[in-house]
């Protein structure tokens, strides 16, 4: 270079600025040109196919297990399998609204050159802006939005700090509404919002009707019923008796009512529920391995002539009659029960999308702009 | 599927539809004026029958009837019929017209693969008034895309094998266009528009590219490219006519393949 001196520079940049003009302007007809917008358009559906027909954010061993090892592998690689957050979806979309932008410039410019055809070119106009409101509401809310479920279900009394929204919440009420004829029609959580540690708002939230508190949405996301509750079990009871058939009882009890088996003189009564039976042995308590329903249990204290002849758990699906319970004056079997829907646990999920009045903003311009131009009179095969 | 009068009312609907879709095959053969008005006859019995069908499901379920692929492949092939039957008097369209039948037997064949039963009490989800909005506006859009998908496939058996039987050429390419033109901005509204304000509410995200959604998209790209396409360099022509019927196909996956692909769609799959 120091061969060369000023001169040549003098004339190196002026070429150089020369030549990145000529690539702008030939850029700028291309990313101007109908041709590429229909491509731009046919190179979105495309990869948006891929999205849909390939389930999108699972884990690799979903896919290896559905397309064998080696395509699931390279789905999972190739980035097909979070597509609409690769670079190459994102530098697509950054295309198509650049593209979109510049149509817009020239529509305008149109559009005051020739007053004609107002309504129709105004649509037309509108349908093109509406694409960068539209895309500027994704990345308004790609950089400062969020949306994930709680890492808990709560039960009544339960309290839990929202995160990034400067509140908490206290869980009052957490049901499931049924209709009479068992049809589930309702989930619902009453809760009390507080702010530093003073009590602001009582809400209901239900499945859409959220609250939304300080930019923060918090929706309805699971609910179960109460773990550790059961509104009536079923329970069989086959009494022995000597040289005759044995009674065969089938009872229902609410928790802590006493029923007598008919025919006997042995009552019992349900104690305790656990939705997902574990026993520790170092402590030699009972306890919830999960909230789920997995091995229900219900505690019955049983009674002969009125005196405690045991208390003792017992089991419901794949652990039930596996214990010896032979010392019993009778054989107890739970059955069923119907769950507490009235104390039940709830979930919710966070969500924070600032972009989404610009969204909908951008949507309803884009309708409003298609109307136009389809829906008013206009000269085909014109711009 | 017993005795239910909605029922009773669906299956007198099909068989008209298959009748007058026999009726349409001879007109098609023999242009005789008597055979289409006997066919439009059939078709009119067969929406009526489909229209009480679909308001005796609406006043026992007491919503209307835009819950589940039943109720929805009724609603649309309702719409398409509907369509075909506002068109029947249109100069030109003669046999376009006649060939409403069998898009009503296609949309009630595909309804009674699922199951009919009446649903009174919506689940959650479902409780909203949107429900309808973006439903029904999605079914009227998608109606007027079958009316484009069956004007482009007729345009597009005149020029593989002549044009001696069918309508006009530029007549079946306007019609494709007009039915786009119509459907296009109803599908932006209920499916796009509609769908995220009611997904915002429900799910807290007005789009998570769910498949649903995404193939909604590329239902709605593949009309903005024929559109397009249309607009700026007055593409028309057998080119047009197959886009036409891919974005239709495009439609029938989006209504269809959310049961086979999941998603927060999935309500009833």
């Amino acid at each position: 270079m120091g061969v060369l001196g000023p001169v040549p520079l003098v004339v190196l940049v002026p070429l150089v600025l020369l030549a990145a003009a000529l690539f702008l302007q030939k850029f700028r007809s291309w990313l101007t040109s109908m041709r590429t917008a229909i491509w731009l358009l046919v190179a979105m559906a495309a990869i948006s196919m891929i999205g849909a027909l390939v389930g999108q954010r699972l884990p690799l061993e979903a896919y290896t297990e559905r397309y064998g090892d080696a395509f699931g592998l390279f789905l999972f690689r190739s980035g097909l399998t979070n597509v609409f957050r690769t670079w190459y979806f994102a530098q697509l979309g950054a295309l198509v609204v650049v593209s979109t932008v510049m149509c817009t410039f020239r529509r305008i410019v149109r559009l005051v050159r020739r007053p004609g055809r107002r309504l129709s070119a105004t649509g037309s106009l509108l349908t093109h802006l509406s694409i960068a409101v539209i895309a500027a509401a994704g990345l308004v809310t790609a950089l400062a939005g969020f949306k994930y479920p709680a890492p808990r279900y709560l039960e009544a009394g339960d309290m839990i700090e929202v995160p990034e929204g400067g509140f908490s919440i206290r869980v009052d009420a957490a049901r499931t509404e049924f209709t009479e004829d068992g049809s589930l029609s309702e989930y619902l959580t009453d809760v009390t919002v507080f702010e530093n540690g003073v009590e602001v708002l009582k809400r209901r939230i239900e499945v859409n009707h959220p609250l939304n508190h300080r930019g923060i949405g918090v929706y309805q996301y699971e609910m179960l019923p109460s773990s550790r509750s059961i509104r009536r079990a079923f329970i069989g009871v086959v009494v022995p008796v000597p040289e005759g058939a044995p009674l065969h009882r089938d009872i229902t009890a609410a928790p802590g009512e006493t029923v007598e088996i008919e025919g006997t003189d042995l009552s019992l009564k349900v104690l305790e529920f656990l939705a997902d039976f574990t026993y520790d042995i170092e402590t030699g308590t009972a306890g919830l391995a999960s909230i789920r329903h997995d091995n229900p249990a219900v505690l019955v204290e049983l009674l002969e002539a009125g005196e405690l002849v045991v208390e003792r758990w017992f089991f419901m699906g794949r652990h039930a009659g596996h214990r010896d319970d032979s010392d019993l004056p009778c054989r107890i079997f739970f059955l069923d029960y119907i769950p507490d829907f009235d104390n039940g646990l709830t979930r919710f999920e966070y969500a924070r999308q600032p972009g989404t009045p610009l969204l909908f903003a951008g949507l309803g311009i884009l309708s409003l702009g298609l109307c136009l131009t389809l829906w008013t009179k206009r000269p085909q095969g014109v711009a | 599927m017993g005795t239910r009068p909605d029922m009773i009312f669906f299956w007198v609907a099909l068989w008209s539809y298959l009748a007058a879709t026999v009726g349409a095959c001879i007109y098609a053969g023999t242009r005789t004026p008597i055979v289409r008005s006997i066919v439009y006859v059939i078709t009119l019995a067969g929406l009526t029958s489909q229209t009480v069908a679909l308001g005796v499901r609406w006043a026992a379920s007491g919503h209307p009837p835009v819950t589940g692929p039943f109720d929805y492949m009724l609603l649309l092939s309702w719409a398409a019929v509907l369509a075909f039957i506002v068109m029947w008097r249109m100069k030109g369209l003669e046999l376009l017209t006649a060939f409403a039948a069998p898009v009503g037997v296609l949309g009630m064949g595909v309804a009674s693969l699922f199951p009919s039963r009446i649903e009174q009490q919506l689940i959650p989800a479902l409780q909203s008034y949107w429900l309808w909005i973006h439903v029904s506006l999605a079914a009227l859009a998608e109606a007027a895309f079958a009316v484009s998908f069956v004007a482009a496939v007729m345009y597009m058996i005149g020029d593989w094998r002549g044009w001696e039987r069918l309508p006009d050429k530029e007549t079946l390419d306007m019609v494709t266009y007009r039915a786009i033109g119509v459907g296009f901005p109803l599908f932006t509204i209920g499916a796009l528009l509609a769908g995220a304000i009611w997904a915002n509410s429900a799910w807290g995200a007005p789009w998570s590219w769910d498949p649903k959604e995404t193939s909604s998209l590329i239902v709605w790209l593949v009309y903005a490219i024929y559109l397009h396409a249309r607009f700026v360099k007055g593409w028309r022509g057998v080119g047009a006519a197959r886009l036409a019927v891919l974005g239709f196909l495009v439609t029938l996956f989006t209504v269809l393949g959310s049961r086979f692909l999941g998603g927060l769609h999935s309500y009833g799959a």
